[in-house]
């Protein structure tokens, strides 16, 4: 039998694959971040680049469009492509008698768009009536369908005028304006070519887009801020959606920059050479949703400060999150200017839990470990979204303290397309998760009691009239200062209450290149890449 | 023969239509929806999401949606991806090549490892070649596709530097040179669980075929080793691998989601996993169509080249 | 160990499941730890003596975890292999020995299944049932039985044109027993390779199944759901993936090379 040659062809065929291996290896070889190329490891492939249509994060987008105003990392709203935010101390807001408002918007003048047509007015005004249009679908057109109509007195002024107040009013404009003279009387939500490379003001522009690869943007020539700007040639953004693969490119040196590193990734990035991890505390949190209309006895505030006080939120953000998130107590977040630390704040205090428990009458009668009432366990199920290691394991401690007290939290894991299907519905009778937080602090559609779904997202279905009377009136009122006095309550309201339990603030962790200057980063959904145009590697 | 071949092909109609009755009503019955990715933005509005359901005809009953699919579907209109707003078609055809490139590459090089070893460890039974291949092809098959490819990742392009970590080039169209390195970690990973597998079908026909009287018989008689082993056993040992192989590149067009999602590959497994997520339900429709149609026609293909290796199988 | 089959290799592999096995079944008794014993003090912990595998990233011990997650994967692999094998043997064999209709529409039922991926089927399994280790078993037992219906419909439709079947049948011997006699037997080596794969491929399939929160539920340990939380912390703490990988590993080798064994005995 002649097995022999059948051997050789083996040890041919691995040898071939191995030379084939090292022929090909000379031809990889990491690169270095430099002005020229700055690669981005993105989590997710676009689905268009019209930032009104995307439901996305527009990190990408907010490099070729940009908006009249946009939020800096302090979550101030800055001005971009106006001349400056209109208040009502500048006079560029008015709140008219019939209930309504104008708002004033001066255009920086000498902006044009990528082809070189000037951007003007007729661009805002044409926005507005664009997503007004019943024909086009954009993922929102909240506050714009408030807009009764658009006034451009003259090229660099447009005045906005709503029906009713509306206090975010100053990033209407944060997603920027359609350019008129491209999509007028167009289909938009066909418009394959604006969508995919849209005209912008920004200062870069789609050179490139291959599907489920890779979107290169290349600098403009002549941007508005000067042409000194951007610094960086040319910015690819690497469509890579699983995480260890990303860290992995990291690590490599394939690619430079991967924003919203996972916390239980970070300590593998500590000690790689030229780069850099910044840390800044977010806009959203972490908690529990506790569900009222679902889990009956969540109705007693009793419980739910009991629940609370059994957490031992130091220890978990201290060892699961490798202390790279703090514990918060409420809804809105410290960079917002609403936010306030003077309220109450629940200790880990088990005893005190078992107390609460005790007098609200939840009682181990039957001996099982398990606290009862009236013949009932208590017993609930904490849904949360499946494939994300850090909750799982948050859940699984949060099971065990609870466990400690008396308290049974079975877990259930769903996947994430359909557990938002579940909220939703408020199918569900507790949920760990966090919501993506918009800039402006409005919380109004998360604890308002006509709020709940499907009018709004108070998922834990809290009734309370004087909560809900301190938000409505939060968002009626323009002065920064009184709703500012206005928020400040309802978070003290808010921590009293403890409709959900709060766990610990969404902290950004973005990996960059040590020697890249004037990243700023930013706490909210705006994204890290609103000064792009700054960005230099040193 | 061709007869047969006829037949069959027109059974598929049929059998088409109601695989598609089936997907359609399985990926409804699905929790969530296309608009569900919209609800993780708190400036939606559930007056957003309502205008949306019209907008995009979710709104209607299901046989309806289903009805005014499947008239689209027949004449060639397979209708606009929820997702970006572009044509279906479009959006698949993009991603073919790399997916048809990687699946080729993974069932050559499933292919040259299974059939000698398979061959080698039924003839060899205990030898060293049959000891190592029967352990590491085990390793192939109990270890999970993204637990060896984040492995090689680590090895490969993290601590060695050799190859790219993923993606199917560095920029643009590459060179042959950066496409082969960015080749090579996917296909071996696709390729190990079949490799494995396969040479284990084989190593098992082999081993009961060189056994049989008639392969005794005819090295009884004295005819050339070689020929007994490649012309007489392993031509039949090939048959139950042929429906193997073939089934294997059926399934290796879903299966190499996986494998696509690890090394960032843009094939059609990494938009079949987005549109999944996303319930981008025209694109999922489009693509398991695709894929059955696919299927059918490969084991229409396994039948086939049964008879053709073996001639005593009578094919009505 | 010469030879991976024949008696001796038989016996080692034989004996190696079952002392797997055994620990599994014993678990509570082998270890000191309890598998959700959360030790937060002492997470991340390399293997050493009070931990001989590690601890993980909740601090609970791996070998504990191991054993009890094996526990589950061993029911969920033989059983769903076994459902897989059932009904993969019987729909082949029909198939395969009738001509005519019936065989058609089986065959283009196996297609249909073959053509509708895993992944929603499972998701919506996850919808419509309570996660339950009987609704594992019996849903991954159903999405794998299309290739052992191909394969042993392959060998029938080769087999029982051979001369000894027609003889068989030539001296009147029932259809039933001409299956039971001779052609089972001879698709049985291939039937049996396919089977034994199932067990692990069972395995892995649940570990899929977590990402879709259809898999064995948290704190529960499985192999899978160990696995599958292992690749966050691969290049840390590899210990976390590499024992529960090393138990699947020896599981379905062994089981493959008992099953070779008793496939290839039947033949004799």
């Amino acid at each position: 039998m002649n097995t022999r040659h059948i051997q050789m062809l083996i040890l041919t065929i691995v040898l071939c694959a191995i030379s084939g291996l090292m022929a090909c290896a000379s031809d990889v070889g990491s690169r270095a971040p430099s002005n020229r190329l700055l690669v981005i490891g993105y989590d997710r492939e676009p689905d268009l680049m019209n930032r009104f249509s995307t439901h996305i994060l527009e990190d990408i987008h907010s490099c070729v469009i940009e908006g009249l105003t946009t939020t800096d990392e302090n979550m101030n709203v800055i001005p971009v492509l106006a001349t400056d935010v209109p208040t009502l101390d500048n006079g560029g807001v008015i709140l008219r008698d019939d209930g309504g408002m104008d708002v004033t918007w001066r255009l920086r003048p000498n902006v044009t768009w990528h082809d070189g047509k000037p951007f003007t007015s007729a661009d805002v005004k044409f926005t507005v009536e664009a997503l007004n249009d019943p024909e086009y679908n954009p993922e929102s057109t909240d506050g714009f369908d408030r807009i009764e109509s658009v006034d451009t007195p003259d090229s660099l002024t447009a005045v906005v005028h709503y029906r009713e107040i509306y206090a975010p009013y100053a990033i209407q404009f944060f997603r920027g304006t359609f350019p008129k003279h491209v999509l007028e009387g167009r289909d938009i939500d066909r418009a394959t070519d604006y969508n995919r490379n849209p005209l912008g003001t920004g200062p870069y522009r789609v050179a490139e887009w291959r599907t489920g690869e890779y979107i290169l943007l290349e600098r403009v020539p002549n941007y508005w801020r000067g042409s000194e700007y951007p610094k960086i040639d040319r910015l690819m953004f690497k469509f890579v959606t699983n995480t260890n693969t990303r860290i992995n490119q990291l690590r490599s040196g394939e690619v430079h920059v991967v924003a919203l590193v996972p916390w239980d990734k970070a300590r593998e990035l500590r000690d790689i050479e030229g780069i850099a991890l910044n840390r800044m505390v977010g806009n959203s949190y972490e908690h529990v949703t506790l569900n009222q209309r679902e889990f009956p006895p969540f109705r007693d505030v009793r419980l739910r400060q009991a629940l609370v006080h059994a957490l031992d939120r130091e220890l978990i953000v201290n060892t699961i999150l490798d202390g790279l998130a703090p514990v918060i107590h409420g809804p809105i977040q410290p960079p917002s200017w609403a936010f306030t630390d003077d309220v109450r704040h629940y200790e880990y205090d088990p005893a005190r839990a078992a107390a609460l428990l005790d007098e609200a009458g939840w009682r181990d009668s039957d001996g099982d470990a398990i606290r009862d009432r009236d013949g009932e366990p208590l017993t609930f199920t904490l849904i949360t979204q499946a494939g994300f290691a850090i909750r799982e394991n948050v859940a699984q401690t949060m099971q065990r303290q609870f466990r400690d007290v008396g308290v049974d939290m079975q877990i259930r894991l769903i996947d994430g397309t359909a557990i938002s299907s579940f909220w939703f519905q408020g199918d569900f009778e507790a949920m760990l998760h966090w919501w993506h937080m918009p800039a402006d602090p409005e919380i109004t559609l998360f604890f308002a009691k006509d709020r709940m779904p499907p009018a709004g997202r108070n998922i834990n279905y809290i009734e309370n009239d004087r909560l809900t009377d301190l938000l409505y009136a939060s968002d009626r009122t323009v002065d920064l200062a009184a709703r500012r006095e206005l928020l400040q309550d309802a978070q003290r309201l808010l921590a009293e209450l403890v409709p959900e339990i709060p766990l610990y603030n969404v902290t950004r962790l973005d990996a960059v290149p040590s020697n890249l200057v004037n990243f700023r980063g930013n706490p909210t959904n705006t994204g890290i890449f609103w000064n792009v145009h700054e960005w230099e590697i040193r | 023969m061709l007869q047969y071949v006829a037949r069959r092909a027109l059974q598929a109609v049929p059998l088409l239509f109601v695989i598609s009755i089936l997907v359609f009503t399985l990926i409804h019955a699905a929790p969530g929806g296309p608009l569900e990715v919209y609800l993780a933005n708190p400036n939606v509005r559930p007056e957003d999401i309502e205008r949306l359901r019209v907008a995009l005809g979710l709104d209607r009953p299901l046989t309806e949606q289903y009805l005014a699919w499947l008239k689209g579907f027949v004449v060639g209109e397979w209708g606009y991806s929820f997702t970006d707003g572009r044509p279906v078609l479009d959006r698949l055809l993009e991603r073919l090549p790399a997916t048809l490139e990687l699946i080729a590459s993974a069932v050559v090089v499933a292919g040259l490892v299974a059939l000698p070893l398979g061959v080698l460890g039924a003839l060899r039974k205990g030898g060293w070649i049959d000891l190592t291949t029967t352990v590491v092809s085990f390793a192939g098959i109990s270890l999970p596709v993204f637990w060896v490819g984040l492995l090689l990742q680590l090895i490969f392009a993290v601590a060695l530097g050799w190859l790219p970590s993923s993606g199917r080039t560095s920029y643009g169209d590459g060179t042959l040179p950066d496409r082969l390195s960015h080749l090579i970690m996917p296909a071996i990973v696709l390729a190990a669980v079949h490799a494995a597998a396969w040479s284990r079908f084989l190593r098992s026909s082999m081993g009961t075929e060189v056994r049989k009287r008639f392969i005794l018989v005819a090295r009884a008689r004295g005819l050339n080793e070689r020929s007994v082993v490649w012309r007489h056993a392993l031509r039949n040992a090939l048959l139950p691998f042929v429906t193997v192989l073939m089934m294997d590149a059926a399934i290796m067009i879903t299966g190499a989601v996986i494998t696509e999602s690890v090394f960032a590959w843009p094939g059609l497994g990494s938009l079949f996993t987005e549109a999944l997520a996303r319930r981008d339900y025209t694109v999922l429709m489009a693509f398991l169509m695709m894929t059955s149609t696919a299927v059918v026609f490969l084991n229409l293909a396994a039948d086939v080249l049964y008879h053709a290796l073996d001639p005593r199988v009578r094919v009505r | 160990m010469r030879s991976l089959e024949g008696k001796r290799a038989t016996w080692v592999a034989g004996a190696v499941l079952l002392v797997l096995a055994a620990a599994a079944a014993a678990a509570p008794l082998l270890t000191p730890y309890l598998p959700d014993g959360i030790d937060l003090a002492n997470r991340r912990a390399a293997p050493s003596l009070s931990h001989l595998f590690g601890t993980d990233e909740l601090g609970r011990d791996v070998l504990t975890r191991t054993l009890f997650g094996a526990r589950i994967s061993l029911v969920i692999g033989l059983l769903a292999a076994a459902v897989t094998a059932m009904v993969g043997v019987t729909i082949g064999a029909v198939s395969g020995y009738v001509h005519g209709w019936i065989d058609n529409v089986l065959m283009r039922l196996t297609d249909a299944m073959l053509s509708v991926p895993r992944l929603p089927l499972l998701m919506i399994a996850a919808a419509i049932f309570e996660p339950s280790v009987s609704m594992l078993i019996l849903l991954i037992g159903l999405v794998g039985w299309m290739e052992t219906a191909r394969i042993v419909r392959a060998e029938f439709l080769s087999l029982k044109e051979r001369t000894y079947v027609e003889a068989a049948r030539a001296v009147g011997m029932q259809p039933a027993r001409v299956v039971v006699r001779h052609l089972l037997p001879a698709a049985a080596p291939a039937a049996v390779v396919a089977a034994t794969l199932a067990v692990g491929r069972a395995i892995l399939l649940e570990s899929a199944m977590s990402f879709f929160g259809v898999g064995v539920q948290p704190p529960q340990p499985s192999l899978g759901n160990m696995l599958y939380q292992a690749q966050t912390t691969m290049s840390t703490e590899p210990w976390l993936a590499f024992f529960p990988g090393a138990f699947i590993f020896l599981t379905v080798l062994t089981v493959y090379v008992v099953g070779a064994d008793l496939g290839a005995r039947d033949l004799r």
